[in-house]
């Protein structure tokens, strides 16, 4: 026998995708129907929405004789749950629908398939009733699973905000704000693998400024807006959270499949690469906004399913609100630093000595055309901080200057810098760690605030290319 | 049916059954194993006994059933529609195809990050035997043309 339940006493994790729902229709002629939904919401403790892709024979049915029958799983037991559903109407516009729509657009970009899967509609069902199915599992004595949620660090959820709080007050400048929450982000509530991006010049793409969790392969990763779940929140300046990846993306894959079957492939985009974990399984991706602009995109990574819960994404919100003020006040001190900056740009210097040891030379090319600078046959960094540093080297050469002002970088036209929030201390900070990474001979060091020295242990040799 | 969804219908792939009662209420379940017959036209699926009293009542109701067979790693999904001819309790010697069909979901799940401790405790058997004539085999991987009748080309 089984007991009733009300939908909300099924666990969250049932309702994200991991284990994908079973849906049972009828039609007016007596035919069942049996198949995988694809996305479930639940709305509230009488009403769920399953999102509708394609106009198919489920949805047909439910619009025929208006039931559904679902089976629900728990991903981390496998215990399952009967639920009832009576159809009640579909949405093609208002926030059920675009944020089931955003999430499909997030699969649907990430796969190349951007407007070719698309959501038709959210269909919102009455809930009948639910019950769990006893006696599908054996009882065991143990059910915990390396799929529990994110066993979290905290002491408490205000804790670990005060402490991520306090950490992000404390940096002197911008990359130290972005490393100090990042580590804070780990150390009170346990994510480990996170990234702060940042819109480029051109405000089409994002780069990683930060990132905890990836190695070296995290700085300076570039995703477009609208691409995957980080362009996507950038793009539509909202949050999204995706609890199985891994399924999402074969659920795409599985359509772009049978699109290229019936079409060729005409209207397909190649998959994008996009930056983090190739065996991510959560994602929760949260735009940082100031003053009603994009200043960024704060996102996390967990190669577990179901890795971020609800209370989450409520946190990271509110971390993201205090991050995106941080980084626009940055800016704006930085430009106030600029005004203040009277003392006259450092004189000819001599050029800073090689050490001894140093006996090789550092041979740099330039690539006009997409202002790219190459180490020997290694990609070291492109567009801004690019011209950047090519201004830097060049300068150098010719004169032997070793200090540089941000307000002077700030004037120079070549280097086409945005007229507002130009986030130049963050280019720079990218392109200290860039040079770290890739270039360790060559250093920006600051020597005050709006004011850094070139310090080189070897001679250059500088090209350029069309 | 040509033997090449025979192999997919036999191999670990999700087993979904569909059925309704008298008042057209859908009802939904997990298969635990098929077998396809020599004829072709006939596919014994099996479900496990003690979570099945609502889709058995349904079949000796109408005899109506859906079958939808799906592969967890790209999913590949046919889904055969017919009339139940027959069903019984499973045999003792069908026991070995429901343990290798719960054996070879748990590889096709563990594929997909799913703990293979997770699914060990699954009540597959004792196991009900649906004998289902199939009248009707349709292409169902997501997609433009889910739901098309199967052709007999590539699914």
């Amino acid at each position: 026998m089984s007991k009733p339940l009300s939908i909300t006493d099924l666990p969250a994790r049932c309702f994200q995708g991991v284990a994908p729902t079973v849906i049972a229709t009828c039609g007016a002629d007596g035919i069942p129907n049996v198949t995988y939904t694809s996305q479930m919401y639940l709305l509230d403790d009488g009403r769920v929405a399953l999102s509708c892709q394609f106009f198919n024979k489920t949805k047909q049915n439910v619009l025929a004789t208006k039931l559904a029958c679902l089976q629900v799983y728990d991903p981390v037991t496998f215990e399952a749950y009967r639920v009832v559903l009576r159809y009640h109407h579909d949405e093609t516009e208002g926030p059920f629908f675009e944020s089931m729509s955003r999430r499909i657009d997030a699969i649907a970009t990430h796969t190349g398939m951007a407007g070719v899967f698309k959501l038709r509609s959210a269909d919102v069902f009455d809930v009948v009733s639910v019950e769990k199915t006893e006696n599908f599992m054996h009882t065991i004595e143990d059910t915990s699973s390396p799929l529990e949620p994110t066993q979290l660090k905290w002491k408490g959820e205000l804790y670990a905000l005060q402490y991520v709080s306090k950490a992000m007050r404390l940096p002197r400048d911008v990359g130290s704000l972005y490393t100090a929450t990042l580590e804070a982000l780990e150390h009170a509530v346990g994510f480990e693998h996170s990234m702060i991006l940042l819109p480029d010049e051109s405000g089409k793409r994002l780069y990683a400024i930060a990132a905890r969790g990836y190695g070296e392969s995290g700085i300076g990763a570039e995703v477009g807006f609208g691409e995957g779940l980080i362009g996507t929140v950038a793009r539509e300046r909202c949050s999204l959270r995706v609890s199985g990846v891994g399924a999402e993306l074969r659920y795409g894959r599985a359509i772009r499949t049978s699109v290229q079957r019936s079409t060729g492939g005409r209207d397909l985009r190649p998959e994008i690469p996009l930056p983090g974990l190739v065996d991510a399984q959560s994602q929760l991706a949260i735009p940082l906004v100031a003053d009603d602009e994009l200043v960024g995109v704060l996102a996390l990574e967990s190669p577990r399913p179901a890795a971020f819960e609800p209370w989450h994404e409520a946190f990271l919100e509110i971390i993201a609100n205090q991050i995106a003020t941080a980084i626009d006040a940055f800016a704006r001190r930085e430009k106030d630093d600029d005004e203040d900056d009277d003392e006259p740009v450092a004189a000819a210097q001599s050029p800073s000595q090689a050490p001894v040891e140093c006996t090789r030379t550092l041979k740099l090319r330039f690539f006009k055309s997409d202002d790219c600078v190459f180490n020997d046959d290694e990609y070291l960094v492109r567009n801004l901080p690019g011209r950047i540093l090519w201004k830097l080297l060049g300068e150098h050469v010719a004169s032997g200057r070793t200090e540089f002002t941000n307000r002077e970088l700030r004037l120079d036209g070549s280097l086409g810098l945005p007229a507002l929030r130009d986030n130049l201390e963050s280019r720079l900070v990218l392109l200290r760690k860039r040079l770290e990474q890739k270039c360790p001979e060559i250093r920006l060091v600051p020597v005050a605030r709006g004011r850094f020295r070139l310090e080189l242990e070897c001679p250059l040799d500088l090209a350029e290319s069309p | 049916m040509v033997p090449e969804l025979g192999d997919l219908f036999e191999s670990g792939v999700s087993i979904l059954v569909g059925t309704r009662d008298a008042a057209l209420v859908p009802e939904a379940m997990r298969g635990c194993g098929a077998v396809v017959h020599a004829d072709r036209q006939h596919v014994t699926v099996f479900v496990p006994t003690i979570v099945a009293e609502r889709t058995l009542a349904n079949i000796r109701d109408n005899g109506q059933v859906a079958v939808c067979f799906s592969r967890q790693i790209d999913h590949r999904t046919m889904q055969i529609k017919g009339r139940v001819r027959e069903v019984r309790e499973a045999a003792a010697e069908e026991r070995d195809v429901v343990m290798r069909y719960h054996g070879a979901l748990t590889d096709g799940l563990a594929m997909i990050g799913m703990q293979r401790s997770t699914l060990k405790p699954w009540n597959a058997w004792p196991a009900t035997a649906v004998e289902v004539e199939v009248e009707k085999i349709f292409s169902q991987t997501p997609g433009p043309n889910a739901g098309e009748p199967w052709t007999g080309g590539r699914t």
